[in-house]
Order: structure tokens, then C-alpha cells, then sequence
């Protein structure tokens, strides 16, 4: 009955677009390429927060991620290229693979064994799923029983950038 | 009952955990390492959504989004550094650091 319902057909969608581009990151070789993958992958993301009925988590996510993180990236992508000549045959964007076979295995092994072991479960879930807003919610609850660790969260979040401006400058 | 079963959740999660380690596994490039770094942090946050679906205190839900936040600490931290990595050795591979024992 689940299964062809106008939600099951949304999940499927978004499972194929986020599994998909995290596929191609993992086959691609071109560093470029892969970022725009993980923009997709992002995306799917976001859409499966908004299947779970979280949408706060959804709008945070696409905003730090697809507007912050990949930004991050396509600068470290840029700074670190290298200054090759225009008749250069050398592309820096391609980047090696060493141990496809025991990466493979790994990752399979990885992927069926915590599946088997998450079939074996029996979750407790919740009986009735709020399928409205939780925005409301979450803001209560960052300004009332999480205040502490919001407030240290922001302190840790300005540090860090703190710290990374000042790792980045030029010590010369 | 109009919802989607937990265990779709976590095989998406679990995909991208594996893919994660799979490309920080095979990638030399220390930018792809972060990338999938970020895949396996994202993997385990989709857990921590699915599972507070429904949940009346939303701890899943805030412990989540705590979780973004020191995801972004942890990439403009580590993307600093490899600009500094650049800018002293010129390249970013990792087979480049090799311990002289």
C-alpha cells in the first residue's frame, strides 16, 4: 500500500539522485567534477530531511552546504591548482586512484554489513509521526533546555573561522 | 500509517557511509579525502533525522543540526590547513607525507 504512494515515488526519485552522485564521486577522477556531484548529492539530501518531516534540517542544510561548504571547496579546488603553462598537457583537476580493489571491498563489505545488522533490528519507533513544521519547536528548544550548548556551539563556530583566517594568512 | 519505513532511511545512510569510506579509501587528493569525509558525516546525520521522526523533543533532530554546525568548523579548519600544505609543498597528494623511519 506504501508502495505506490505519491511519497514512496519521492523517495525512490531522491534515493537515485543521491545515491547516483555519490556514485560519481566515487567513480569520477576529475576533483570538479566531483564537487558538482556533491552538490547533487546534497540536494538528495535535503530532500530526504524534508521526507522525514524535518524541515528546519532541510533549509540549514541546503543553505550550509550547497551555499557555504561547496563554495569552501570550489576555492580550495582553485588555490590549489597548479600554475601550469597554456600548451601544458598536465590537468591538476585529475587526481589519482591507488587500491580500487581493497577500497571496493571495503566499502561493499561496509555497505552489506550494516544493512544485515540493521535488518536484524527490531528499532523502537515512534507510534504517531508529527508530520507538521518543527520549526517552532526547534527554536524553543535552542533557546530553552539545548541554550548551553547553542551558545557554545557559536563560540566553537567563531574560533574555528577565527583559527582558520589566521591558518590561511600568508606567514611570510 | 502514510509515512516512509525507517530501514529505506538507513540503507540510503548506509550507501553513504560506504561510499564515503570508499572514496577517502582510493582518492590521493586530499580534497577528495575531505569530500568524502563530509559524505560519511552527512550519512550519519540522515540516521539521526530518521530515527527522531515522530519524536515529541526533537533530539535527534537538534543533536543534528549541532552536527552541521561542527561540520562546517571542521571544513574551513582542514581547508586552511591545506592551503598552508599547498603553500609549503606545492602539491596536495597524500602519498607525499612518508615518515623517514
Amino acid at each position: 500500500m506504501i508502495m505506490n504512494s505519491p511519497l514512496m515515488i519521492g523517495f525512490l526519485a531522491l534515493t537515485f539522485l543521491t545515491c547516483g552522485s555519490a556514485f560519481f564521486m566515487l567513480w569520477t577522477k576529475n576533483v570538479l567534477h566531483a564537487a558538482l556531484a556533491m552538490f547533487m548529492t546534497m540536494l538528495g539530501l535535503a530532500g530526504f530531511y524534508v521526507l522525514a518531516f524535518a524541515d528546519v534540517m532541510a533549509v540549514s542544510h541546503l543553505m550550509i552546504y550547497v551555499g557555504g561548504v561547496l563554495i569552501l571547496i570550489l576555492f580550495g579546488i582553485m588555490m590549489t591548482g597548479h600554475r601550469t603553462s597554456k600548451t601544458g598537457e598536465t590537468n591538476e583537476l585529475f587526481t589519482e586512484q591507488k587500491g580500487k580493489f581493497w577500497a571496493f571491498t571495503i566499502g561493499l563489505t561496509v555497505f552489506f554489513g550494516l544493512s544485515w545488522l540493521m535488518g536484524q533490528q527490531h528499532f523502537y519507533t515512534f507510534a504517531d509521526v508529527d508530520q507538521h513544521s518543527k520549526l517552532g519547536q526547534a527554536g524553543l528548544s535552542f533557546m530553552l533546555e539545548y541554550s548551553f550548548p547553542f551558545e557554545l556551539t557559536g563560540v566553537f563556530l567563531l574560533i574555528a573561522l577565527v583559527g582558520a583566517t589566521y591558518i590561511a594568512k600568508n606567514h611570510e | 500509517m502514510n509515512e516512509i519505513p525507517l530501514i529505506f532511511f538507513l540503507w540510503v545512510g548506509a550507501f553513504l557511509f560506504a561510499t564515503g569510506l570508499s572514496i577517502i579509501l582510493i582518492k590521493r587528493n586530499v580534497i577528495f579525502v575531505l569530500m568524502g569525509v563530509e559524505l560519511m558525516l552527512n550519512a550519519a546525520n540522515l540516521n539521526l533525522i530518521a530515527f527522531s521522526r515522530g519524536d515529541e523533543q526533537n533530539q535527534g533532530l537538534m543533536m543534528g543540526l549541532f552536527v552541521l554546525v561542527i561540520g562546517v568548523c571542521e571544513m574551513s579548519i582542514a581547508l586552511a590547513i591545506i592551503l598552508q600544505v599547498y603553500r609549503r609543498f606545492k602539491k596536495i597528494d597524500i602519498d607525499q607525507f612518508q615518515s623517514r623511519n
